[in-house]
């Protein structure tokens, strides 16, 4: 009952095992989505500073050019202003001190009319026509200082009243002021536009940022959950461990109190049957002494003189005796089983010693310990190399190979020399196969098991023992971390083969056996 | 044993059958002596340490206890026990005769002071051997009077 208990918390415990794992795999799904949603987050937001850095770029450098274009118009315009005042000054005083301002703008305003021409693209420049009024203008102003100059101030002053050069100027002017009202507008703009990028950037960073913020903080939560799902996974997986170690140790543990008990019972049944045996045994061989003490009377031939005489010189001479046979032979077949007994029991409590053997070592003294007997059949027995080197315990393999080798000679064909052939055979990983293969009586098909039980014989039950041989030779296999099994053919032979683990774990003290 | 002395050997044996072997292999090693036999420890208690349990009944007497281990109501070590702790009891030599070889039984009897241990051999040929041969023994060993 103790074990269906443990049992069904150990499967009890097994759902909050699983559950986690499937929490695991949402978790691990959401965390896909979400890191997906960061990452297309991160781009947008990388690809919309970028779009809006160049929208700002482009506000900037116009914002520049517009204002150079200002500037450049109003030098360019100041230059000429400062041409006519200088060209107004001599002509009405004729005083050629007023040339000198002419001169010096003159000399700056091809320069300025460059430049202007710099900023603005050639066709704009051209449908404005600057160049055309420039050149008109400074036509005009040259002429009427070179009258001047040659003594002609009054044709001059007519040139100058006739108001060609003062609508040169006035469309010049009016030019001027077209352009830069247009780059004014331009740079309203772009102010406009550096404001409205400005907008943008602010909110769309707030923005991101709250995003990111969230995000980090929906991957924190994610992590600190994963993490308690985690720990509560490992807690569960380390109890459902240990009820599970703590229900080997129990069936280890009961299973060593079985076994126990069942050596102890042996020992005891063996020991308790023997007690009254002795005493049968030893009143037979007191009722034995009493009858040679009898037999002197049966041997008196007065004894036939007495009525009942001849029935007593028959019970003295045949019956009592051969009574006492019977008991005796019974007796030493019953104390036989009972010593089986006991020595399987206490073959069962000896502890194992795994060593070194050399199989191929321990089979040659087995051999040569059965030498003299083969000889007397003229049988042989081959130990076929290549055997192994396996780790075991030195008495128990003797014993297995021992037993079986003697069975081989045991039950041989009268007729036929014993022919005993050992060799290693084909074994799974760590195991070793040797087989005894013997040309003798075989065993019938039905009794194959049988040989290997208790008190068991199968055939001719011509040979001495107590049919503990083979059960003696299976137990020990086993204990060895092996078996052994049969193969045979009645009148051809039997092979057993014995398996055997390579490698032997020591056993404890309190282990099954 | 002790030529002259009364010299009595306490048999503590639960089985009859056994107690009479022993009595007659004893007997053909030549001893003897009084053999008292008693089934159980009860009994045995009552014989060395007198109805009042002192152990004064046995001074002056000249006894060897041959001990079973295997009793039906008691452990024939618990006797051994008592017989070396009182101090009139304390010098009768116990032989203890029993089934067990277990080696700690055997290491536990000596540690309470018993004087031999013997385990009866299992078949008949050898208990009637050893019983003979400890009859022998009983023959040439001296027993001390109880005080």
């Amino acid at each position: 009952m103790t074990a269906i208990r443990d049992l069904s918390v150990w499967l009890g415990g097994r759902p909050s095992v699983e559950a986690p794992s499937k929490g695991a795999r949402r978790l691990i799904r959401v965390t896909y989505v979400l890191s997906g949603v960061a990452l297309v987050l991160l781009v947008a937001l990388f690809a919309t500073s970028f779009w809006l850095f160049e929208r700002n770029q482009q506000a900037t450098v116009s914002l520049l050019q517009a204002r150079e274009q200002r500037g450049a118009l109003f030098r360019l315009m100041l230059s000429v202003q400062a041409a006519e005042s200088g060209q107004r000054g001599y002509l009405l005083t004729g005083n050629t001190s007023y040339l000198d301002p002419y001169r010096s703008a003159l000399e700056h305003v091809n320069d300025r009319l460059q430049a202007v021409h710099r900023l603005y693209a050639s066709e704009e420049v051209a449908r404005s026509g600057l160049d055309d009024l420039i050149t008109q203008k400074l036509a005009e102003l040259s002429s009427t200082i070179a009258l001047c100059d040659a003594g002609n101030r009054a044709e001059a002053m007519a040139v100058v009243l006739d108001g060609h050069g003062q609508r040169t100027m006035d469309r010049l002017r009016d030019q001027v002021e077209a352009m830069v009202a247009t780059a004014d507008e331009d740079i309203s703009n772009s102010v406009r536009t550096q404001t409205a990028v400005a907008q943008s950037t602010r909110l769309f960073t707030a923005v991101s940022a709250a995003l990111i913020l969230g995000a980090a903080v929906g991957a924190v939560l994610m992590i600190l959950r994963y993490l308690r799902e985690l720990i509560a996974t490992r807690s569960a997986l380390e109890v459902a461990n240990v009820s599970l170690e703590d229900r080997v140790k129990e069936r280890t543990s009961d299973l060593y109190r079985a076994n126990e008990e069942i050596q102890r019972f042996a020992y005891i049944v063996s020991h308790d049957l023997r007690s009254p045996l002795v005493n049968i045994m030893g009143f037979t061989s007191e009722l034995e002494t009493s009858l040679a003490d009898l037999a002197s009377l049966s041997a008196d031939p007065g004894l036939l003189k007495l009525e009942a005489g001849s029935d007593g010189k028959r019970a003295i001479d045949k019956d009592i005796p051969e009574a006492i046979d019977f008991i005796r032979r019974s007796t030493i077949k019953m104390d036989g089983l009972i010593k089986a007994i006991l020595q399987l029991s206490r073959e069962g409590q000896r502890v194992l010693v795994p060593q070194r053997i050399d199989l191929g070592e321990l089979l040659d003294s087995i051999s040569a310990g059965v030498q003299h007997r083969l000889n007397e059949t003229d049988g042989e027995i081959v130990i076929r190399r290549p055997l192994g080197v396996i780790e075991a315990d030195r008495l128990a393999l003797e014993q297995i190979f021992g037993n079986l080798i003697d069975n081989a000679i045991k039950y041989r064909r009268p007729s036929v020399p014993p022919r005993i052939v050992v060799r290693e055979e084909a074994a799974r990983f760590g195991e070793v196969t040797i087989a005894v293969e013997d040309n003798g009586r075989g065993i019938a098909r039905e009794d194959l098991e049988r040989v290997f039980d208790l008190f068991r014989r199968a055939g001719a039950q011509d040979q001495a023992g107590e049919g503990i041989g083979l059960a003696h030779v299976r137990s020990l296999a086993r204990r060895l971390g092996g078996d052994v099994s049969v193969t045979s053919e009645v009148g051809a032979g039997t092979v057993f083969r014995v398996r055997l683990s390579r490698r032997v774990r020591p056993e404890r003290k309190d282990e099954p056996r | 044993m002790n030529h002259g002395k009364p010299v009595r050997i306490v048999m503590v044996e639960d089985d009859d059958g056994h107690a009479r072997l022993i009595e007659r292999n004893v007997r053909r090693a030549g001893v003897n002596n009084e053999i008292i036999h008693v089934a159980n420890g009860t009994d045995a208690l009552a014989v060395l340490f007198g109805p009042d349990g002192s152990g004064t009944a046995s001074v002056g007497k000249h006894l060897l206890v041959l001990l079973d281990l295997n009793l039906p109501d008691m452990s024939g070590i618990g006797i051994l026990e008592k017989l070396k702790a009182n101090a009139h009891t304390k010098r009768i030599p116990v032989v203890v005769l029993t089934t067990t070889d277990d080696a700690r039984e055997i290491q536990r009897c000596y540690d309470l002071g018993a004087n031999v241990y013997v385990t009866k051999p299992v078949d008949y040929e050898n208990f009637a051997n050893a019983i003979r041969q400890l009859g022998l023994f009983f023959s040439v060993m001296q027993v001390p009077e109880t005080l």
